[in-house]
């Protein structure tokens, strides 16, 4: 259970459109990651799937059904963001509390390990922690809850590297033994390239990428060598950057790259280097900004 | 059901400031005003304060903060709106009763003391006392009610529409209140009215007429909230 699936989902805001015809599939049991600039449409595609947004339209579904009041979807899903609010008098153990209270599969010994990890006191007033243990408290609700769909939108504005990656290792020993369909959207891509399974690439409310990260190393590549050689080789793919020194170029292309063309390339007399996922998405969108933003999501670049 | 229980349980989460504030500080009131009195001295006719009417605010205020805090707090933790609406509407309810309830035994005590020993008049107010304590309950629980409902629907109105719908809303209540005003002065009803007004029973005045509007809110904020984004 909890697969999502949307299709051709719209949502204007007056004069903005933040989402524009997106379609995608969730798999179960799976890390996926939804990357994107500020701005991209990650937030508003959330709080669809949450049911706190209605789309101006398209469909969205979570195991076949729509979200949006729906008690028995919704049961199974957690939510957490950067910029939850807590009621006023609120202390942690009070939102932990709740927590507890309304998450069916809510697991309160996990609570409390990671609660002694993170080191967030108790008795603290929410509106009183800073912005990183504020951050604490919604991955700990986020972890604990066991939500079979769990969400986590910038989850760790303020959190330090040793917190993040206590959140990583949390999350993914956790999901290992206790397996779930999660999205986390984030801008530290590079830290979260090895826990992602799937990513999703938002640009202006388009779905730019869809794809395991798997295929996507294998989809992108950066060549370097003699100009010429690299024209050759980028006239078969999509160049998406390209540097040039006098006669030397280095490009970053996507394209299909399997073993035979990774040995063209050799006997071209090129290196191939792999693209860190952080840089993939930075060309991507870079690339997407430059043309225009055309809707069709693939094109060439010539010029240079 | 069971959804609806467990989020009105989440309402009582920290209840020492939602639940027990009111009393706390009806309780300080109550000892200020005591002091006042006593130090006065002897008075001929019964004092009446009238301070029982902060514990009626406190209510509506916190009614209002329902909406404000709890509400995207709950939605955060996967709660939908009309189990929310459904969970409040539930305490707030229950909440009246046991205020009321608690209200109508410390009227008692008060009369018991003679006024607390100085015949003051904190919780009884002369005008609404009655004979039938189920009766006295009422009075005392249905103003909580309506004032709930009527904070829990203009949060809501608010956060559906924002300032200009609070904006527009206000307006036209104003509006549609001139007009009828303008309307009994024009069909020159006003000592009619005031006739049917004045031979309305107290209880009419306390619980019926509220009641019905407490329908009304609690109706419109239920269809509001339906579409509120936290």
């Amino acid at each position: 259970m909890s697969t999502v699936r949307a299709e051709h989902l719209t949502r204007r805001f007056r004069d903005v459109t933040a989402l524009d015809d997106v379609s995608f599939t969730l798999e179960e049991n799976r890390i996926h990651g939804l990357l994107g600039r500020n701005g991209a449409g990650k937030t508003t595609l959330m709080q669809i799937m949450t049911g706190q947004l209605l789309a101006s339209s398209g469909k969205l579904t979570i195991d076949g059904k729509p979200p949006y009041e729906n008690e028995a979807v919704m049961s199974r899903v957690c939510f957490i963001k950067e910029s939850q609010t807590y009621p006023q008098y609120f202390k942690v153990r009070h939102a932990l509390e709740s927590a507890r209270l309304l998450f069916p599969d809510w697991d309160e010994e996990f609570a409390q390990a990671l609660l002694e990890d993170f080191r967030l006191p108790l008795g603290r007033q929410v509106r009183k922690l800073s912005r990183g243990m504020h951050s604490m408290l919604g991955i700990i609700i986020g972890l604990a809850s066991r939500a079979p769909l769990t969400l986590f939108d910038e989850p760790y504005l303020g959190l330090d590297a040793v917190a993040r990656h206590l959140f990583y290792d949390h999350l993914l020993t956790d999901y290992a033994e206790h397996p779930r369909t999660v999205l986390l959207s984030t801008h530290l891509i590079d830290e979260v390239g090895e826990l992602l399974e799937h990513v999703l690439l938002l640009d202006q409310g388009r779905m730019l990428l869809d794809t395991t990260a798997e295929a996507l190393r294998g989809q992108v590549v950066t060549v370097a060598g003699p100009a010429s050689a690299v024209d050759e080789l980028a006239a078969r793919n999509e160049e998406l950057h390209r540097e040039t020194l006098g006669r030397y170029a280095r490009a970053t292309l996507r394209g299909d790259f399997g073993t035979a063309e990774r040995a063209q390339a050799k006997a071209l007399g090129l290196d191939l280097e792999a693209v860190s996922l952080q840089d993939i998405v930075v060309r991507l969108t870079t690339a997407q900004a430059r043309s225009g933003g055309d809707a069709t999501g693939t094109r060439k670049e010539t010029t240079r | 059901m069971n959804r609806v229980l467990t989020v009105s349980r989440v309402q009582l989460v920290g209840w020492q400031n939602t639940v027990g504030w009111p009393w706390l500080l009806l309780l300080m009131v109550f000892a200020v005003n005591y002091a006042l009195f006593l130090s006065i001295g002897d008075i001929e006719d019964n004092p009446t304060t009238g301070a029982i009417a902060s514990i009626y605010i406190i209510v509506f205020v916190t009614s209002i903060n329902w909406i404000t805090q709890l509400l995207p707090f709950s939605m955060a933790l996967s709660v939908i709106r009309r189990t929310f609406y459904l969970a409040t509407a539930l305490f707030l309810v229950v909440q009246s009763v046991v205020f009321g309830v608690l209200l109508f035994c410390c009227q008692l005590i008060e009369e018991a003391t003679n006024g607390w020993g100085i015949r003051l008049r904190f919780f009884g107010l002369n005008f609404i006392d009655q004979q039938n304590p189920l009766l006295q309950i009422a009075i005392y629980t249905m103003p909580f009610i309506l004032l709930g409902f009527l904070g829990i629907f203009v949060a809501v109105f608010y956060k559906r529409f924002g300032l200009t719908g609070m904006w527009l809303l206000s307006t036209a209540t104003l509006l549609v209140l001139a007009s009828v005003a303008v309307l009994i002065t024009w069909l020159d009803l006003w000592s009619d009215i005031e006739g049917w007004l004045v031979d309305q029973p107290m209880a009419a005045w306390f619980v019926g007429w509220p009641a019905l509007l407490t329908a009304l809110l609690a109706g419109a904020g239920y269809l509001t909230i339906r579409r509120v984004t936290p």
